[in-house]
């Protein structure tokens, strides 16, 4: 019995029931099941309907007032367009994202997204079937508004180009608050998780929600998007712009896919390479569109915003499970050059650190290699920063990675170990304050005592005239940290390595 | 040789403070449909879900048609319906939407799609409810909704764990015959359910579970000779039932007597010639038998016989 091979002959079906493909079957093949689904349910359920006559008894109330209130060469067309941007973006960066965390959440609930898993729909499918969905809504909400938008042009009140780029910037929010909704709501998979996600999303959208409607009802949205039209910097605050929503997006969908994947997927290597794709873009877009003159502060400040986001990043990284899953193993890379490669990539904390000191290096040599040879001196203090975050970076994750070993090896103990590193830095930040409050009776100043002290340290080290006597140490303790984790790194290698071996010999024999 | 349906590895599971599984093995052939026993928190759950890719082992594996479910995830799916305990259709769905929508999640695209869809709606007995909701729908035309999506990517092995639970006698009946028809064209079939007497009368085979372990497993008749030392007879007669007992306290083999008025109900240790001549000399001896009877551990009597009641 195949799928094209009835499994008994059919009963005669009911009239509705159709027989030959249409031509909107054919062709509704080739888009994504989600999307069909979530915009056939969307048609037929209550809250489109009611949201999209809300939104068209609006417009009409806003276009009443406007015409009541238009003078000749007075600002009708402004208001209008004021408002009605305040009753679109509510729709589309709460309805929206709420309809589709709805949707996430319901599929988890009732143990639907585990049947979706069962099928061909990997989770990037299932997550990007609802970002089109929700791509699609835009599209109708404003087909909705759209004529008061119109009006609002002929009544002289907004150029083209400044309702083009609201509507840009509206689909950027759109797509980046429904790319958080989905985030939060597959972290839901974790009951720990859910009531946090409900919140986080409630309130996250809601705000911004209210935030908008007053930023856009004070005229002060329309003011800002027109200066910035006929500004030089249109092109680069636009493109920072969809680069910012495009890596927002991308890291919510890498989350959410990361709740659903199943447990001996791999679950980190999106993230790592997203990790080392950050500086490329970042660097890029300011060497393509920063005038020269400001290199050397954008690169700082990206540079130093970079490190952070890696040691974020590597906290996750250096408390993983040690091993490889099986699925993992038997699909390593069978050439030596190519495990070798992909190695620090794959998961596994020991990995993880290699990666973390491969980030370090690739963000320090881009930078080098781009820095335009000039400095001011809140730069010089910056980068000096960026220099004494390093070594904590490396004394605290291979910490974190240490304190994981003697954590159960299960994903429980992942999470436990990301909970303890935070925790440490801050009982070594205390700790000595305490001491100093005891001994003494106050915290008067920095001694070696605080040396723990991250925050501390670097801002009473960052200095021209103390850096010369902290660089020596700065060096020395990277070294250090770095030759005590050798053994693990060589050792996630190792595991690699021995993984390729095994397929090599299977593939020779098979 | 092939390799077997389904096999189960040496599998063992924890969860905080529970071994939910430990060291259980077994094997399912194709056509064969094979019961999932056990009290509540026995692990069969647990087991089935790790079959159906859906949670990991500690230890050991499962494999379908000789594909690991751990190594190969994706394509041990492409094998497994698995239709879990609990059914929420989406709202704003009707029946046919919904089959739709997870054929197109299947990758069936077209002619293909439409066909596959009405046909297993017709086969589930959907197809007069086909523009209905799918949440409107009663418990066990929603299990057989629930059937009919498990079924869409044609699986060579259907998971299915308490399917019959909550539905009314008829639909249980309906239901069961589905299973059987499903099992005659070559589907494998785990079942678990709470209902025996209804898995034994559709089971081929069973694997009882208690605190997670295998306690036994096999083909309903290996289990019964396995279990069934000695066997329960039924004996009714006319007249004077106190020869009868008489008669039958001084046979040997006969075990501990019951007796409800003229009917009589005891273990027999003996093979079936020693029966045969135990009912000769009693017609022999002037008992008017009527009935005479012997009865096979059905599976409650072996669920009762090989598992303890611990709970965990």
């Amino acid at each position: 019995m195949t799928a094209a091979d009835p499994i008994v002959s059919a009963a005669t079906p009911p009239s509705t029931l159709p027989t030959e493909p249409t031509r909107w079957t054919l062709w509704s093949d080739r888009l994504n099941p989600i999307l069909v689904r979530e915009v056939l349910q969307s048609v037929k359920g209550r809250v489109f309907a009611l949201t999209v006559f809300v939104a068209l008894l609006v417009s009409v109330v806003i276009a009443v007032v406007t015409v009541n209130a238009y003078e000749p060469r007075g600002d009708a067309g402004r208001m209008a367009f004021n408002a009605g941007i305040a009753t679109l973006m509510p729709l589309l960066i709460f309805v929206v994202p709420m309809q589709a965390y709805q949707s996430m959440r319901l599929e988890l609930r009732g143990g639907i997204v585990e049947q979706l898993l069962l099928s061909r729909l990997v989770p990037r499918r299932i997550l990007w079937g609802k970002l089109q969905a929700a791509l699609v809504q835009f599209v109708l909400y404003v087909a909705v508004l759209a004529p008061l938008l119109a009006t609002s042009y002929l009544l002289r009140g907004v150029d083209l180009p400044t309702i083009l780029v609201s509507l840009l910037f509206a689909l950027c929010a759109c797509v980046a608050a429904t790319a958080f909704a989905v985030s939060s709501a597959a972290q839901g998979v974790l009951p720990a998780m859910q009531p946090l996600a409900n919140l986080a999303t409630a309130a996250g959208l809601g705000l911004a929600s209210f935030a908008f409607v007053g930023f856009a009802g004070s005229g002060a949205y329309t003011y800002s998007v027109g200066w910035l039209v006929r500004s030089n910097e249109c092109t680069l605050t636009i493109v920072g712009i969809a680069l910012a929503t495009a890596a927002a997006v991308v890291l919510s969908l890498l989350v959410a896919q990361s709740f659903l994947l199943h447990a001996f997927e791999n679950k980190s290597t999106g993230f790592r390479v997203f990790l080392f794709a950050l500086p490329v873009v970042a660097f890029g877009w300011v060497l393509a569109f920063m005038p020269r003159s400001s290199h050397d502060e954008f690169l700082a400040v990206f540079g130093m915003s970079l490190l952070v986001v890696g040691i974020v990043f590597g906290q996750f990284m250096v408390t993983e499970q040690r091993e490889l899953s099986p699925r993992l193993r038997a699909h390593v890379p069978k050439s030596r050059l190519a495990s070798l490669v992909a190695a620090p990539f794959l998961p596994g904390r020991d990995r993880g650190m290699a990666c973390l000191v491969l980030y370090l290096a690739w963000l320090g040599g881009l930078v080098a290699v781009l820095w335009p040879g000039t400095s001011s001196r809140w730069i010089g203090e910056l980068l000096r920063s960026a220099g004494l975050c390093v070594p904590y970076a490396i004394v605290y994750l291979g910490l974190g990675r240490w304190l994981r070993g003697f954590l159960p090896s299960s994903v429980a103990g992942n999470h436990v170990a990301r909970v303890l590193l935070p925790l440490a830095v801050v009982v070594f930040m205390i700790l000595p304050a305490l001491v100093d409050l005891m001994l003494r009776g106050d915290v008067r100043g920095w001694h070696v005592g605080h040396v723990m002290n991250p925050f501390w340290t670097i801002d009473v080290h960052n200095r021209a005239e103390a850096w010369s006597s902290v660089l020596p140490w700065a060096i020395g303790v990277s070294i250090g940290g770095l030759l005590l984790q050798v053994p693990a790194m060589v050792r996630g290698q190792a595991e690699v390595a021995a993984a390729a071996a095994v397929r090599r010999e299977r593939a020779r024999t098979a | 040789m092939s390799a077997p349906l389904l096999e189960v590895r040496e599998l063992w599971r924890s969860y905080p403070r529970v071994q939910a599984v430990r060291d259980l093995s077994f094997t399912l052939e194709r056509g064969q449909i094979t019961g999932f026993v056990g009290p509540n928190g026995a692990g069969k759950t647990t087991t089935m879900r790790i079959a159906a890719t859906l949670d990991v082992p500690d230890r050991g594996d499962v494999f379908v048609e000789g594909t690991s479910v751990l190594v190969e995830p994706r394509a041990a799916r492409a094998r497994i319906g698995y239709m879990s305990d609990q059914f929420h259709p989406y709202p704003n769905l009707d029946v046919l939407e919904f089959l739709d929508f997870f054929a197109r999640a299947q990758g069936l695209r077209g002619r293909q799609r439409l066909t596959t869809v009405r046909s297993v709606a017709s086969f589930c007995g959907l197809l007069e409810f086909a523009d209905r909701p799918a949440t409107g729908l009663s418990k066990g035309m929603g299990q057989r909704l629930h059937l009919a999506k498990t079924m869409l990517h044609d699986p060579s092995l259907l998971i299915l764990d308490e399917p019959a639970s909550g539905l009314d006698p008829r639909a249980r009946i309906e239901f069961r015959a589905l299973l059987k028809e499903l099992a005659a064209a070559g589907k494998g079939i785990l079942i678990s359910s709470h209902i025996l007497p209804e898995l034994g009368e559709m089971c081929d085979a069973v694997v009882v579970l208690e605190r997670g372990r295998r306690v036994v497993s096999g083909t309903i008749a290996e289990i019964q000779k396995a279990v069934q030392h000695e066997q329960a007879v039924t004996m009714r007669v006319l007249g004077d039932a106190d020869a009868a007992e008489r008669f039958l306290l001084t046979w040997p083999g006969v075990g501990s007597l019951r007796r409800d008025g003229a009917r009589f109900v005891f273990p027999f240790a003996g093979d079936e010639t020693a029966l045969g001549e135990l009912l000769a000399r009693a017609i022999a001896a002037g008992v008017r038998v009527v009935e005479f009877t012997r009865t096979e551990a059905d599976l409650e009597d072996i669920f009762l016989q090989t598992t303890k009641g611990n709970l965990q």
